[in-house]
């Protein structure tokens, strides 16, 4: 790999850290907002559900968001605020659909020390101002003026050091806030504040309440009449108020998440760890508190946000689980919960471990994460492009074609699939018992190759042979009329549709033919200036039988065609440019707008935007998709039309919001496929490839296929071992007993079912650390190694742990020996046939000997001491690359002579490691705990010792996501010939649920691609003003510098969303032409 | 219980109505389209660029002191409220 890297996320942030609903996109309309750390999505309430509209990045991680309505607004405004202390006032233009910067800025402060709750940032009811906090002990006002306009803000000294919470009163005539903190003895009050915006300072509040909930974390403000608010602890719910205070004693439990339900206040719904959702109820009577009350509804994924939709629907945001939509029934179900899940919503973080693994054996990666937390844990299979699953197949050599037909014009099934060879036809049909046996249609040709068939109207087929054109009967399969190609021509070219014929002869003859009951009407010819190499008719036009146009590619002058049918008068020429023909052309619509699909021998696709009306071609683009002759054609999957590209590289063309996106299918080498819509195979597709005939379904069309597996407890550590085609995992289960007890297990999972298949329970307190399958020197089995701690409450750090060494035996996980460590392994890894362990500050090796009694133990051979928690280790060759807690990256390298680990060479910057991985020989790649990654060069050629103990930081930046763990690999197919399969990637997991891809660049792509992200950075502007440049500068507590060595590859891919004007603009500055850049641009996108 | 649960909040009461529960176990992944704003209001009106005032607070105190020691001198004679409001504690004369 190289120090010139590319990074692109495949997988979106899925965690819903906020919600909020409000009247963002209409005064009359609904709609519900959520945050995915660093992106926004805008939801619309419909009455068939939430209708996704808009999904808006944030160069920043959001810390907070809320709806507001400013004085004299008829709809709400959103306020966000970004951990690297920026925030921005956006406001929705419906009618231009684009968002709006009202105001933004920097609230950072160059002194203070950042809160270590988080930071809270809030909204006065009556929009006197912004409350923000965010530095201990400082409380930031942004006053608004009369005008809503925002004025310069200001800070007031807050006595209270360590907050938990701080929200508005609801009902004051000054802006006054109320205040929950811990003082020094740990003891939990709150505290209200009047905000003096003329004199910049609180005045004392009208009421303070001292001695709290000892877990009181999280106060509700209640809106008019009853004012005041809610403080929500562990025991016990008290509502309190200037002249009111009441409270109920609860199940113990941790609140995560609250939403209101009631604009008056009376009810809120409460989710807590566990994922169980309470209705709290405030009674009153003439606007006094008389009480509370609170009920258990049911359970729901553990939430983190809940937003009220409407009509008793509720949105459930969790990062542990998938995210749900709710509906609040009025009778409980069978199980007593009045909730029932309408819909859920993927979200694959925490991403806390995966594998890389090629379970289907197609040459192609799949990720399996460790994703969820607590009861909501699962494994997610990751695929990148279109799975075809097989549902019969048969060995067939030498198709040349084939085409599925109806045995009557209005049955909604084909009965026939035609299968053409180079000197027979063979007709295939479905037979009572659903079952594809040969058949006749007497009528056709069968003892030449059939060029194109179609089923016609008038209940007729058609089949076109090197010699004439055959009109069939579909219902008798009796031959009806044919039209005969003249003598001396044979018919090079065909193409039909239901009332339609146009083929090419040799000699550049073109025939148009159109298809009445029982007859063939030579309706056209015309004579072109070179052969025809393709054509098509495709009618995308209002009706469906009859197309208006015909597209034709020619030989020679390498050009494509539009002609006028039914006159057949040339209207479009569009050259192509280069040396190789158009092999195949197709009319096509996609999201109601038409397109001219080309394919060229050469695996390229050009595609146009195609006028109906005047056969005009626009907005050409051109995307390498194989390297072979491509053959292009329609199918429907869930009524919808895609273009399936037979070639050596199989893709699916479709459209997603108005894009053209390309999606490999997960076979290697297609030469022809046709849909296959039978009653035993529905939506299936017939497809020809290597000597064999296969009819199969295909996937939902999507770019990744997310399978889950439900675990019910919380899976840490994921590993593979190919031979026994198994997955082992360490996991928790939490015991919702008493005492909140936790069990960790090694569990064995079937690689194909994904069923537990063998389990061992660790000892009480012991955590499953690592897990490696490997195999030692002088020993042909594999195992799998764990690595283990105790973790002790009275301990800060473990003091013992063990390693495991285990078997697959029938299935069974046998334990075949056992070593006690001093610490906690966090690490394991094979080394040299031997086995090096990361255990607290220490990284040792172990030998795998042979005991006299033939039994294996492991055996400290050699270790090396300095670190502070070697967490994270990967080895190459002899070299060890160990990620520290606190001390970044260093360098480690195994002596045989010696026998001994010595370090060569750290990175000196105080870095907290979250994952690292060897890119090559010279150059690791590091994660850190600000949400960074950074890479670091081995300096074999300095000129001292000193320089050369020295790892040389090289790249750097800010990636926004926290990286659990980095894998070498790919997501898509590697195809030896094809420029991508060249490009080296490293894929990694993150605790939004982000799986990204790092990709490593030849120098000359790199420069190429700085400067088309820089160009594009002046065009695509950064959502409420914020600047994409500072969001990718690395920062840390200690610096902020510019990315280096790093391009953000999701901005370079946006390039392709573009409108055409600015894609112009853009390929002007760059000097080169549109169609260049989208095809380099596009080649990117098929990294993932 | 019944009484607690019943009369949700209603906005709009065709919302959700048509809508069906899906198969739990096959999470939708719902892709709205990206946005990548080109236009200029994407950047803010010139002066709603917010930044915190520089002064500190211990500066700030220190100044409105002073200037409060200087006001009702100038002011005695036109006014007296300033100079009274100056010996009660703050919270009386703020906003």
């Amino acid at each position: 790999m190289s120090v010139w890297n590319y990074v692109v996320t495949a997988q979106k942030p899925t965690n819903v850290t906020h919600s909020c609903v409000g009247n963002f996109t209409s005064p009359q309309e609904l709609n519900l907002i959520i945050a995915k750390c660093t992106r926004i999505e805008i939801h619309l309430l419909t009455p068939q559900g939430l209708q996704p509209m808009l999904d808006v990045p944030i160069y920043g991680r959001i810390a907070t968001l809320e709806l507001f309505r400013p004085h004299g607004e008829a709809q709400d405004f959103l306020f966000i605020a970004t951990e690297r202390y920026k925030f921005c006032v956006l406001q929705w233009d419906a009618e231009t659909s684009e968002l709006i910067t009202r105001a933004m800025g920097d609230v950072s402060d160059r002194i203070g020390r950042p809160t270590d709750n988080g930071q809270i940032g809030i909204i006065d009811p009556d929009c006197r101002l912004i409350g923000l906090h965010l530095y201990d002990g400082l409380f930031k006002v942004i006053p608004f003026d009369n005008k809503g306009q925002l004025k310069e803000a200001f800070n007031i000294r807050l006595e209270e050091l360590q907050v938990l919470d701080i929200k508005f009163l609801y009902g004051c005539s000054k802006p006054t806030i109320v205040v929950l903190y811990q003082d020094n003895k740990d003891a939990r009050h709150v505290k209200t504040y009047e905000v003096a915006l003329k004199d910049k300072d609180f005045v004392e509040g009208p009421w303070s309440q001292n001695n709290l909930d000892n877990g009181a974390d999280l106060l509700i403000p209640v809106p008019p009449p009853l004012c005041g608010v809610l403080i929500i602890g562990e025991e016990t719910i008290v509502y309190c108020s200037a002249n009111a205070f009441k409270a109920i004693p609860i199940r113990p439990s941790i609140t995560r998440a609250y939403g209101r339900v009631d604009a008056d206040g009376s009810r809120y719904l409460l989710g807590d760890h566990a994922g169980l959702l309470h209705l709290l109820v405030i009674t009153h009577e003439k606007e006094k508190v008389t009480g509370l009350k609170i009920e258990l509804l049911g359970e729901t994924a553990i939430a983190s946000t809940i937003s009220y939709l409407d009509n008793a629907v509720v949105y459930i945001g969790s990062s542990y689980g998938d995210s749900q939509l709710i509906k609040l029934n009025l009778q409980p179900d069978a199980k007593g919960s009045y909730v029932e899940v309408l819909e859920s919503y993927v979200n694959l973080g925490p991403i806390v471990d995966f594998c890389v693994v090629d379970l289907e054996r197609q040459g192609q990666g799949q990720v399996v994460t460790c994703s969820g937390a607590y009861k909501d844990g699962s494994l997610r299979i990751v695929r990148n492009g279109i799975g075809i699953n097989e549902q019969a197949s048969v060995e067939l050599q030498g198709i040349k074609g084939m085409w599925s037909l109806r045995s009557s014009t209005d049955d909604p099934f084909d009965t026939f699939l035609v299968v053409s060879f180079i000197s027979e036809t063979r007709i295939l049909a479905m037979n009572l018992e659903d079952e594809l046996e040969e058949s006749e249609i007497e009528g056709f040709c069968s003892q030449v190759q059939t060029l194109f068939c179609h089923y016609a109207v008038h209940n007729q087929l058609v089949q076109v042979t090197s010699s004439c054109v055959r009109l069939v009967s579909s219902t008798t399969r009796e031959f009806r009329t044919e039209w005969n190609a003249p003598s001396g021509y044979s018919i090079n070219v065909a193409t039909a549709n239901a009332t339609q014929v146009l083929l090419a002869t040799g000699g550049g003859h073109l025939v148009y033919l159109e298809i009445g009951d029982g007859v063939l009407t030579e309706v056209k010819h015309t004579q072109m200036e070179y052969e025809i190499s393709c054509l098509d008719i495709n009618p995308i036009g209002e009706n469906p039988n009859y197309s208006q146009l015909a597209a034709v590619g020619m030989w020679t002058d390498i050009s494509v065609r539009i002609f006028s049918l039914p006159d057949l008068n040339v209207i479009t020429k569009e050259h192509l440019g280069g040396e190789i023909i158009p092999r195949s052309v197709l009319l096509c619509s996609f999201e109601g707008i038409s397109y001219l699909l080309c394919a060229l021998g050469d695996g390229h696709l050009l595609n146009f935007l195609l006028k109906l009306d005047t056969g005009e071609l626009t907005d050409r683009k051109k995307v390498s998709l194989g390297t072979q002759p491509i053959t292009l054609r329609t199918f429907s999957s869930k009524n919808v039309t895609h273009v399936f590209a037979a070639s050596d590289r199989p893709t699916v063309i479709y459209s997603s919001n108005k894009k053209l996106l390309y999606s490999n299918v997960n076979l290697k080498e297609v030469s022809y496929m046709c849909p296959f819509n039978s009653a035993a195979f529905p939506d299936s597709l017939a497809i020809a490839k290597e000597g064999e005939l296969t009819i199969g379904t295909i996937d939902d069309i999507q770019k990744l296929h997310i399978r889950t597996i439900p675990l019910g407890e919380h899976a840490r550590r994921i590993c593979h071992q190919e031979q026994s085609r198994t997955f082992a995992i360490c996991s928790l289960k939490n015991q919702s007993s008493a005492e909140e007890t936790e069990t960790h297990f090694i569990r064995l999972l079937d690689d194909q079912s994904f069923e537990f298949i063998s389990t061992y329970q660790l000892d009480p307190f012991e955590y499953g650390c690592s897990i490696l399958s490997c195999s030692f020197s002088d020993d042909i089995n594999v195992y799998y190694c764990v690595g283990t701690a105790y973790v002790l409450p009275e301990e800060n750090e473990p003091t013992k742990g063990r390693i495991l060494v285990f078997m697959v035996e029938e299935g069974k996980l046998q334990l075949i020996t056992e070593k006690e460590t001093k610490g906690a392994v966090y690490s394991l890894n094979a080394f040299n046939g031997k086995l090096l362990a990361a255990i607290n500050q220490k990284i040792q090796l172990y030998k795998w000997m042979l005991r006299d009694d033939g039994s294996h133990e492991l055996q400290s051979e050699c270790g090396h001491h300095g670190h502070i928690l070697a967490l994270y280790v990967q080895t190459r060759g002899d070299f060890i690359v160990v990620g520290d807690l606190m001390k970044s990256i260093s360098l480690l390298i195994y002596k045989h002579e010696e026998g001994a680990i010595e370090e060569r060479a750290r990175d000196y910057n105080a870095n907290w490691m979250s994952a690292v991985e060897i890119l090559d020989d010279d150059i690791y790649l590091g994660a850190e705990n600000n949400f960074n990654l950074f890479t670091v060069r081995k300096n074999s050629e300095g000129a001292t010792d000193e320089e050369r103990g020295r790892l040389e930081v090289v790249g750097e930046y800010h990636l926004g996501e926290f990286v659990n763990r980095f894998r070498h690999g790919s997501l898509v197919m590697r195809l030896p010939d094809s420029d991508v399969g060249q490009i080296p990637t490293v894929i990694f997991g993150t605790v939004n649920g982000v799986i990204g891809v790092i990709a490593s660049l030849r120098h000359e792509q790199y420069v190429f691609l700085e400067k088309l992200q820089s160009n594009l950075r002046k065009v695509i502007k950064g959502v409420g003003g914020l600047s994409h440049e500072q969001w990718r500068s690395f920062n840390n507590e200690k610096k902020t510098v510019d990315a280096k060595n790093f391009l953000d590859g999701d901005l370079i891919e946006s390039f392709l969303d573009l409108s055409r004007s600015r894609m112009d603009e853009i390929a002007k500055a760059m000097g080169v032409s549109v169609e260049e850049l989208c095809k380099r641009v596009e080649e990117l996108t098929r990294l993932h | 219980m019944g009484s607690m649960l019943g009369d949700w909040p209603s906005f709009d009461p065709h919302n959700f109505s048509q809508l069906r529960p899906t198969d739990p176990s096959n999470p939708s992944k719902m892709t709205p389209a990206t946005y990548h704003p080109t236009h200029n209001r994407t950047l803010p009106p010139p002066d709603q660029v917010i930044t915190t005032e520089a002064k500190n607070i211990l500066l700030r105190n220190f100044y409105e002191r002073a200037e409060e020691k200087l006001r009702p001198k100038r002011a005695a004679s036109e006014n007296l409220i300033p100079e009274h409001g100056c010996k009660q504690p703050r919270a009386s004369t703020s906003c």
